[in-house]
């Protein structure tokens, strides 16, 4: 079963989208966003705070608790995680998973640490991918500012054989534009690992879902859904017609 | 008032922060360049409820303003100057960076100008620079760059280094010149600039009008009193084999000229809801405007703005040295009048990237200007003011952080 994820990124509260991750684009509360996307067959909900990390803040946990409330999807929550403690803290608050780059990054003993203590379908490991010579990506930090160094495919082997559970894999290059998915990141880290792979980045058409799901068990969609160039119907409809299984209800 | 002994370059002793934002009574305003003689500046305006004069321009301008009334204005603009007969009818100074690809593009597409891009070379181009300065033409926009010789602009950089602490200044002083020269070049009466520098950190009544004043990039007569990197224009010639010749780029054109042409020098940003952020969505989504392909720039938080000048990075950081504060202070100051993000945030951004030193291209900028690190260093510390910067154990420690 492949699944349709929507992708909100959150500052202080409200959504934002960028383009290359940058941008602070405010496009409302987000309440009813995620409303109307669990209204229209999402099956989960990934919430990014985008800019936590850049300095060490956290300030989703009302966001997540609103949305437990409301909505009855899994819900992953990432952005400036760099503790045992504040990942406990986002699943006490409602969150399914919790979603970490940079504080795993800086210190992949916390990718172990999250595992052992909640269990790997928990821990998501989140890269954001940056291409730097045909096939080959590296490992972005402080939301696709920072260079890290680190090969993306031989970081991703490292996470998951750390205990990470799934891997939500965002292409740097391709965020925003709606210009398509980086299909080649895709199948290279898939191909690498056996956890699920939610590929986000680019997905401009639902055509672009069919694509991806050659490799990826999910597809994260933000801009095309924020701003309606995009339904969750028409997507799983085309998918069923490219025979890909996908929850669906009329 | 500062006094010499106390404080470099004519700064306020006591040292006062924004409530609103981040910026100090030390950040300097715009002044004529090619007047400046000594490292001594104005600073920017606060009042007495400590609230800076950029601050209260944005209130007045997120309140007191219509944008509809202001867009009928530009567009009344348009019409007296728009062109039918195949010339240009503006000219658009532009650096190939997300706000004059905007400026351009807009007034192209939206507005039916026939715009001319008049580039001023930077220093180096960075390859993001080169690229994006290329996408510029390519998404529809005529282009003449005018590029000083090698020679003076590398003598003039390392003077105004070593005499204001601003690398920067060559460029400064020629970008005034070089689109009103343009104008008289091609016979085009209007110059569309993009954001007004008051806005960022200059007199409130200065953003009341939508024209420059053409002080800025021109004299009475040919003979007055010029400086260029701080050196007067007859000690250049004397002691450093300057000609005329080598300086008309950098001199200012003749008010008597600008006004027989009537030649008017607007800003955008009187027109339209300026925003740095706003800009960088338009080009991404219409033009093939690239972002900084190594992530964000040095100093700052960003990925998006001031790429293409491999000096870009030393001008920032030497506003750092010489006030206390550099590129990420710009940056947050104006993500917080704009309204995303809050002063707090801007708090921590300024504590994680302000100063942090431009090393990818310190050694080409020292090849560039013909010096040594050692050099560089000794001119770095003694634009220090003793009451901006404490050493500490070997160390240099602002005596202000921001709060």
């Amino acid at each position: 079963m492949k699944r349709v994820i929507a992708r909100l990124d959150i500052k202080l509260n409200r959504l934002i989208k960028g383009i290359h991750l940058e941008g602070w684009r405010f496009l409302g509360d987000p309440k009813p966003f995620f409303m109307d996307y669990y209204e229209n067959g999402i099956d989960e909900i990934v919430y990014i705070d985008s800019i936590s990390s850049l300095y060490n803040r956290d300030s989703m946990k009302e966001l997540v608790s609103e949305t437990t409330r409301n909505v009855f999807v899994p819900i992953t929550v990432g952005g400036g995680i760099r503790s045992v403690g504040q990942a406990h803290e986002m699943l006490r608050s409602g969150a399914d998973k919790v979603a970490i780059n940079t504080g795993a990054i800086k210190n992949p003993e916390l990718i172990t640490e999250v595992a052992k203590n909640f269990g790997s379908q928990c821990m998501v490991i989140s890269i954001q991918a940056k291409r730097v010579a045909p096939n080959k990506w590296e490992a972005y930090i402080d939301t696709g500012r920072e260079s890290s160094g680190k090969d993306v495919i031989e970081w991703v082997r490292e996470a998951v054989d750390r205990g990470a559970g799934e891997i939500f894999l965002t292409s740097v290059d391709m965020d925003g534009t709606t210009k398509g998915m980086d299909l080649a990141l895709i199948e290279a880290v898939s191909k690498e690992v056996d956890v699920p792979v939610i590929a986000s980045g680019g997905f401009g058409k639902p055509m672009d879902f069919v694509d991806a799901c050659k490799y990826a068990d999910a597809v994260a969609i933000a801009k095309q859904l924020h701003y309606k160039k995009a339904t969750i119907q028409e997507i799983k409809k085309l998918a069923l017609q490219n025979n890909i299984n996908v929850r669906f209800e009329e | 008032m500062a006094t010499a002994t106390k404080t470099l370059h004519g700064l306020p002793e006591n040292v006062i922060f924004c409530k609103k934002c981040l910026i100090s009574n030390q950040r300097p305003s715009t002044q004529r360049e090619f007047k400046k003689s000594d490292t001594i500046i104005d600073t920017v305006g606060f009042g007495d409820d400590g609230i800076c004069d950029t601050c209260k321009w944005f209130e007045y301008k997120n309140t007191q303003i219509s944008w509809d009334a202001r867009e009928k204005e530009l567009q009344e603009l348009c019409d007296r100057f728009r062109r039918n007969d195949g010339r240009y009818d503006v000219i658009v100074p532009a650096s190939g960076g997300k706000d004059s690809i905007y400026v351009a593009h807009l007034l192209k597409n939206k507005y039916n100008m026939n715009p001319l891009t008049v580039t001023w070379a930077p220093h180096m181009y960075t390859d993001i620079g080169w690229t994006n300065f290329n996408h510029m033409i390519e998404a529809g926009l005529d282009n003449i760059k005018v590029t000083p010789n090698g020679k003076i602009h590398r003598l003039l950089t390392r003077l105004a280094f070593e005499n204001l602490v601003n690398p920067f200044q060559p460029f400064i002083i020629g970008q005034k010149n070089v689109a009103p020269r343009a104008a008289l070049q091609y016979d085009v009466p209007l110059i569309m600039y993009g954001e007004n520098q008051a806005e960022a950190h200059n007199h409130f009544s200065e953003n009341l009008s939508p024209l420059m004043d053409i002080s800025h990039f021109s004299t009475k007569t040919a003979t007055e009193d010029m400086y260029f990197g701080g050196v007067h224009v007859n000690d250049l010639k004397k002691n450093y084999g300057v000609t005329d010749n080598d300086l008309y780029l950098y001199k200012p054109l003749l008010e008597d000229e600008i006004r027989a042409k009537n030649v008017e020098v607007h800003f955008f940003s009187y027109y339209v809801n300026w925003s740095p952020q706003e800009n960088y969505y338009y080009v991404k989504e219409n033009t093939g405007f690239e972002s900084n392909p190594d992530g964000r720039s040095e100093g700052t938080y960003t990925k998006f703005a001031s790429l293409d000048d491999k000096i870009d990075g030393q001008h920032y950081y030497t506003m750092y040295i010489k006030f206390g504060q550099g590129r990420a202070m710009n940056d947050a100051n104006r993500d917080i009048r704009d309204g995303f993000i809050t002063r707090e945030e801007a708090v921590d951004l300024m504590n994680k990237y302000d100063g942090e030193f431009p090393k990818k291209y310190f050694q080409e900028v020292l090849d560039y200007m013909g010096i040594t690190e050692e050099r560089y260093w000794e001119v770095i510390d003694k634009s220090r003011s003793p009451h901006l910067w404490d050493k500490v154990d070997g160390e240099w420690k602002l005596k202000h952080p921001t709060k």
